[in-house]
């Protein structure tokens, strides 16, 4: 049985017709897969996160070691490509949000309502910008709102109106592009409740809803 | 093989980003102004956003630092509770912050080194001096410090504005510096830079 194999092997190498040019194809090929696998996957976890390095709490994304001196490479590779300079996530928590409570994408061409309550942190904004972190153009100048303008009910709940045409109360306009990509960063300073690490907690159920109430 | 290999082109690729990383947050600030000086950087407005994702309800200033001439001081006097100073690295790593709401005072005195500096050739003579000196040790020789005045309602921008003129940055002791005139609001990069 050996001697089978070797002389197969032999003859592979010594073939100088298709099958020594089908194996150049084959690692070639293998090559290829190698390098699209590799970096997509780099890729993919830098950019959009992954469960090592990034919790997702409804649409809320938020990576837990951003700006953090020790971080995995994964969040050091995000951090250098965003050009951000975020607060070490025991002095703040950012979370960013790209759809609404039940996953569709915001869209300037819907209205929604953000619903939220008090925060145990000292304080917080609540901003709105395009798929590249720039502020959107409105003629009312208005760009988020904070924990101390923010209008509320009397237990502290607030509720901000996401949308192009203005509404009464707290108005967030979304520009007047109907195509455009929206992104909602609340970020939260001097969280006061954090973990063993001295990482800032936000429990999943006081952060907004975001609700959408009717589309164009 | 081909998943060994794509898994070491990965851990390569993922290694070595920062490294090349173009527009990192320091790249974009080096463009408004020099090294060891405090800069202010203008309230945010569409088409005038230094970086990604600023807050519009913060009002920022900082210095670049860089620490190859030596230590680098920073002065401030923080006015309330929700002020922070942050310290980077160039790709935005914050090592050290000086948070308001933990302070005693609001004097604010620091200097800034690398491992290798010593704090005493950084001072004036004066014993008093380095008593209320705070060192911060920068892993790296340039980095950034943000000053944050997080706006305390909607009609505080100019009393921050005013207060974050006031800060210093650069290598003079605090005993040798007369008040200088911070430097006026630099000219920021177009947004999508």
């Amino acid at each position: 049985m050996p001697l089978s194999g070797t002389q197969t092997h032999t003859s592979l190498w010594r073939d100088e017709g298709g099958t020594s040019m089908r194996a150049l194809g084959y690692f070639i090929g293998a090559f290829a897969v190698a390098l699209l696998l590799g970096i997509g996957s780099a890729w993919y976890m830098i950019e959009r996160g992954s469960i090592l390095t990034t919790t997702r709490i409804g649409p809320w994304t938020s990576w837990l070691s951003e700006g953090n001196p020790n971080a995995d490479p994964y969040t050091r590779a995000h951090l250098a490509r965003s050009g951000r300079l975020p607060l070490t996530s025991t002095a703040a928590r950012y979370f960013m949000a790209s759809t609404d409570s039940s996953g569709s994408h915001l869209s300037p061409q819907c209205e929604y309502r953000i619903s939220g309550a008090p925060l145990n942190a000292r304080w917080w904004s609540l901003a709105l910008y395009d798929s590249n972190g720039s502020i959107i153009p409105n003629p009312s100048n208005r760009y988020s709102f904070n924990s101390e303008e923010a209008i509320r009910r009397s237990d502290g709940s607030y509720e901000i109106h996401l949308s192009r045409t203005a509404r009464p109360g707290n108005w967030l306009p979304s520009g007047t592009d109907p195509y455009r990509n929206l992104r909602l960063l609340l970020r939260v300073y001097g969280p006061r409740v954090t973990d063993a690490s001295g990482i800032g907690q936000i429990p999943a159920e006081n952060l907004p809803k975001i609700e959408r109430l009717r589309c164009e | 093989m081909a998943v060994v290999l794509a898994g070491l082109i990965h851990v390569v690729a993922v290694l070595t980003l920062p490294l090349l990383a173009p527009r990192d947050a320091h790249a974009r600030l080096s463009a408004l102004g020099p090294a060891n000086t405090i800069i202010q950087l203008p309230a945010l407005k569409p088409g005038q956003q230094v970086m990604p994702n600023m807050a519009p309800d913060v009002r920022y200033a900082m210095c670049l630092f860089d620490l190859t001439e030596g230590p680098v001081h920073l002065r401030a006097n923080i006015p309330d509770e929700l002020w922070l100073i942050a310290f980077y690295t160039p790709i935005g790593e914050n090592f050290y912050t000086v948070i308001g709401a933990d302070m005693k005072r609001g004097n604010v005195d620091l200097v800034v080194t690398t491992k290798d500096q010593s704090v005493a050739d950084a001072t004036s003579d004066s014993p008093e001096a380095l008593e209320n000196l705070l060192v911060v040790n920068s892993p790296s020789s340039k980095g950034i410090a943000l000053i944050r005045a997080p706006l305390a309602g909607p009609s505080r921008s100019f009393e921050a504005e005013r207060a974050l003129q006031k800060s210093y940055c650069g290598q003079q002791p605090a005993a040798a510096t007369a008040p200088t005139p911070a430097a006026p609001p630099a000219t920021p990069a177009p947004s999508g830079l």
